[in-house]
């Protein structure tokens, strides 16, 4: 009332006041995100990270290193470990070269970033909008649907996820090559990315189906039912807003622990194919030579580390933007 | 032989036994008795494994280098045993041991007779006879429980073989075929003396006695497939307990049946021999390194690559505080990469291949100085007589070839194969260094246009799936080593469709007609020049790409000795070694 008196009083203003009241939810969150210093400093260190990855081959190219080519002059003739300290960290190679090749330490750790960062992300976001939609329905729908979708998680939840991935990636590599993916890697991120969303989808969902029979039985549920609005409106203009608290939250959790999961899966053996290296298998070669060399465990381990932290602070701010009222406890 | 025993033999692999060696530039004071005090009896010795089991504890069944010579050191008495030196030469030469000596061959050494020796007894006291050894040796025939071990049993008697390529022997527990058995190995009234009946003359056959597949087995104890599990002691060593796994321990203690008067071979110091499973290679090299409390009389098998730089000076010296108690010795095995002849025919391609690869980034890959010396064949110079350069990167293949491989020349190759440029694929038993070492495969040959695909493989189901030709692919990453010194144990193995370990899938029938030939070759002068001129052939036939003579180093405590890489089977001394007391 007050704004609109206003509006009327002081006609220039108009505009203005327009302008405030037709804030849509997402422009109210990017004015009180911007405000939190820490989190436009992750936000762009996750940016910049990003781009580090898209361009890594230009970088790499632009620097003079590359991930595949072999400098037997960096190593040592006997033990093959690189030669100076730090992993032999020169002008050459700003972060060392790999014990035994010779290979680029920095270009390897782009070109793994690149790998790492477009499974998790791509598995991330397939996890988000598989357990957003079917936890929204199941927890909507009830009944019958609720029954069936909750027993599938149940399933899910309950399969030894980790054996099932080493024990089928065989066989559904090879499946994914005769449907027409590329053999070798593409096939194999390929398989990682289905994998990963299909295991992690219930945990989303179920946290997702909670919230929406909290959600379902609030007065402007109520009321859009009354008014005869569309299930599909209700569901996905009504309800889902409120829930992007946890999703977000969910999904920077999840986006680094994928890339931890990847990781591990490539120490398994279920990861790319040299001679590519994801961050994953990174981490794994350099255990071998932690005592000698600890950069090669610290380089790629700083990287992982501020990925994640970036994420997590990121997801909070975003929370308390979204819903400013939860707060900080 | 059929196919189960292949099989069964390939599951043994890396395994090999292996004999011969030495000559290893240099291997400074290798061979000193750590702490150089006199051996004296007593003590514990233990043993640091990152292995949670023995592979095998049934004498039939062992087939691991280092497993052949700790439990026949300790455990298992066999006819013959190898010498402990640590010269190669003296080493690789045999010495009666349960027999009374080395075995006489008649019949132009188609007929093998051992005596054995007064006082040899089991665990229990009761002596060792020739049917005990007869035993033994049968319980090899029974493919479909005893697998796993060397098969020249099998090859070797003269038992007849069915349509199918099996032995008519069954082995016996069906006991089929057991007349035929008795009539190959028999017995005398006084149970003394065994005599061996071999199908073709084996000039070597007392060489193949001291595999502790033709160790005694008393009937009366034989479990089957589960002896392995309370096996029956003839040496000074029985097992008191053994736990696999993770913390899991293996006791052995002395057998005090055992007559000290009829062994001279085994010196038996150490009261107690205490196997340590599971424990993690890290900390195992740690606990070498500072070698405090009973760790100053343990021992271990291999080293990390991170530690090298801590422990030596260069690949053939170790650093000071370090002297007397770390070796770093040729090994017996020659590593190389296997070519599916069946998938790979053209010869050109095949050399294009072997031109392209870079061994030296591969050999840097592995250690460099630390990994050994580039191979130009699949024998190796410590097997003695069998060896002569084959000059495979001098002129085999047309002209010199760099270590790091020449992609042009390779090109050529390609080019007057008449054939478009391959794409292959290369099988490898997965591992942190065994990716690189692919990644320069890949790197390598598609700078000769080769395009190669890794195909990384569960290390454990390794050499299953390359065995199995409908799995295999066109280049096969391998390792062999002799089972004793004779390239008879090399040759007719890796490059004959009867051999057990013929990844390539070699058949040429001029070249098996020749392995036939010098197997039976009585003169062992006239024998390794055939050998020699085998291995060339291979080579020129580029039917693998040997890669590398492999270099191995490891540590023992500061008061164990002798320290030394026994050239017999590329271990430990196991049956001379002792705690040096305080």
């Amino acid at each position: 009332m007050l704004a609109l008196e206003l509006a009327v009083a002081d006609g220039p203003a108009t505009p203005v006041a327009n302008e405030v009241a037709s804030r849509s939810l997402r422009q109210i969150v990017w004015a009180r995100l911007r405000r939190d210093k820490l989190a436009m400093i992750c936000l762009l260190t996750l940016i910049f990270l990003y781009l580090l990855a898209i361009f890594a081959p230009l970088i790499c190219d632009l620097l003079g290193v590359d991930p595949y080519s072999f400098d037997k002059e960096s190593i040592s003739d006997s033990g093959g470990g690189p030669v100076g300290p730090w992993g032999g960290i020169s002008t050459e190679h700003p972060l060392g070269v790999e014990w035994g090749t010779g290979r680029d330490i920095f270009a390897q750790l782009l070109y793994g970033l690149r790998i790492s960062l477009l499974i998790a992300t791509t598995a991330t976001i397939l996890t988000v909008c598989f357990g957003t939609v079917l936890g929204i329905v199941s927890g909507y729908a009830r009944g019958k649907t609720d029954a069936v979708i909750g027993r599938i998680m149940d399933l899910i939840l309950a399969f030894p996820f980790l054996l099932i991935i080493l024990a089928l990636s065989g066989v559904l590599t090879q499946r994914l090559t005769q449907l027409g993916v590329p053999d070798g890697n593409p096939s194999r991120i390929l398989y990682l990315i289905i994998v990963l969303s299909i295991f992690g989808w219930p945990y989303l969902a179920r946290i997702v189906r909670g919230q929406v029979l909290s959600v379902r039985e609030r007065e402007f549920v109520e009321s859009s039912v009354a008014m005869g609005a569309s299930r599909f409106r209700i569901l996905f203009k009504e309800i889902l807003p409120n829930l992007w608290a946890p999703i977000l939250v969910y999904a920077t959790l999840t986006l680094p622990t994928y890339i931890g999961t990847e990781a591990a899966l490539s120490f398994l053996g279920v990861g790319v194919l040299p001679p590519d290296t994801s961050f994953g298998g990174m981490l794994g070669n350099s255990v071998s030579y932690f005592s000698v060399v600890p950069s090669y465990l610290f380089i790629p381990g700083t990287v992982l580390v501020v990925l994640v932290v970036t994420f997590n602070l990121v997801g909070d701010a975003v929370r308390d933007a979204l819903d400013p009222r939860a707060g900080r406890v | 032989m059929n196919k189960t025993s292949k099989g069964l033999r390939l599951a043994a692999v890396g395994a090999v036994v292996a004999l011969a060696l030495a000559a290893c530039g240099g291997g400074s004071g290798s061979s000193d008795a750590g702490g150089g005090a006199e051996p004296t009896k007593g003590g514990t010795l233990y043993y640091l494994t990152n292995a949670e089991q023995f592979d095998q504890i049934d004498p039939q069944r062992i087939y691991t280098g280092e497993d052949l010579a700790f439990f026949n050191g300790t455990i298992y008495r066999t006819l013959t045993a190898y010498k402990f030196s640590p010269d190669a030469a003296e080493a690789t030469s045999i010495v009666a041991d349960l027999a009374t000596d080395t075995g006489t061959a008649t019949n132009g050494g188609k007929t093998w007779e051992f005596t054995i020796r007064d006082g040899a007894t089991f665990q229990d006291g009761s002596p060792v006879t020739c049917a005990d050894v007869a035993y033994g040796t049968s319980r090899t025939f029974a493919t479909d429980v005893i697998t796993g071990g060397p098969t020249y049993a099998i090859s070797m008697l003269d038992i007849p073989t069915l349509e199918d390529g099996s032995s008519a022997y069954k082995g016996p527990y069906t006991g089929e075929g057991q007349e035929l058995f008795d009539k190959a190995v028999t017995c005398s009234a006084d149970g003394k003396t065994i005599t061996f009946n071999l199908s073709r003359p084996v000039p070597d056959f007392n060489y193949a006695v001291t595999l502790t597949a033709f160790a005694p087995v008393p009937k009366a104890s034989d479990t089957g497939e589960k002896y392995g599990d309370a096996p029956v002691s003839s040496g000074p060593y029985k097992i008191e307990s053994n736990k696999n796994g993770k913390g899991g321990k293996m006791i052995l203690v002395r057998n005090d049946k055992w007559d000290p008067a009829s062994d001279d071979y085994r010196k038996a110091y150490p009261d107690i021999w205490e196997v340590d499973y599971g424990l993690d290679v890290k900390v195992i090299d740690q606990r070498l390194i500072t070698s405090s409390g009973n760790d100053a009389t343990a021992l271990a098998l291999g080293l990390e690559p991170e530690q090298l730089g801590v422990i030596y000076k260069s690949a053939t010296e170790a650093n000071p505080e370090f002297a007397g108690r770390a070796i770093s010795e040729l090994d017996p095995y020659v590593r190389y990469l296997a070519i599916n002849v069946q998938k790979v025919p053209n010869l050109k391609i095949r050399q294009a291949i072997a031109v392209a690869l870079d061994r030296d980034a591969l050999r840097k890959n592995a250690g460099g100085d630390f990994a050994g010396d580039y191979a130009d064949g699949v024998i190796k110079p410590n097997m003695g007589v069998d060896y002569a350069p084959t000059g495979m990167w001098d002129s085999l293949l047309g002209a010199k070839i760099p270590d790091a491989g020449d992609p042009e020349l390779a090109k050529k190759l390609i080019a007057e194969s008449g054939e478009a440029a391959p794409t292959i694929t290369f099988d490898y038993p997965q591992s942190p260094t065994a990716d690189k070492a692919a990644a320069i495969v890949v790197d390598s040959l598609g700078k000769a246009g080769i395009t190669a695909k890794p195909n990384p493989i569960e290390p454990g189901q390794y050499y299953g799936v390359v065995f199995d030709p409908e799995q295999a692919h066109e280049l096969i990453n391998a390792g062999w080593g002799p089972d004793w010194p004779n390239a008879s144990t090399i040759i007719p193995e890796l490059f004959t469709p009867t051999g057990g370990f013929n990844l390539s899938q070699y058949d040429n029938a001029e070249f098996n007609a020749a392995v036939e030939a010098a197997k039976i070759e009585p003169d062992r002068a006239k024998q390794a020049k055939m050998w020699q001129d085998l291995n060339t052939l291979a080579m020129k036939d580029v039917v693998v790409v040997p890669t590398r003579f492999g270099r191995e180093q490891r540590i023992v405590g500061k008061q164990i000795g002798p320290v030394y890489l026994w050239p017999a089977y590329g271990s430990w001394p196991y049956g001379e070694m002792y705690a040096v007391q305080q």
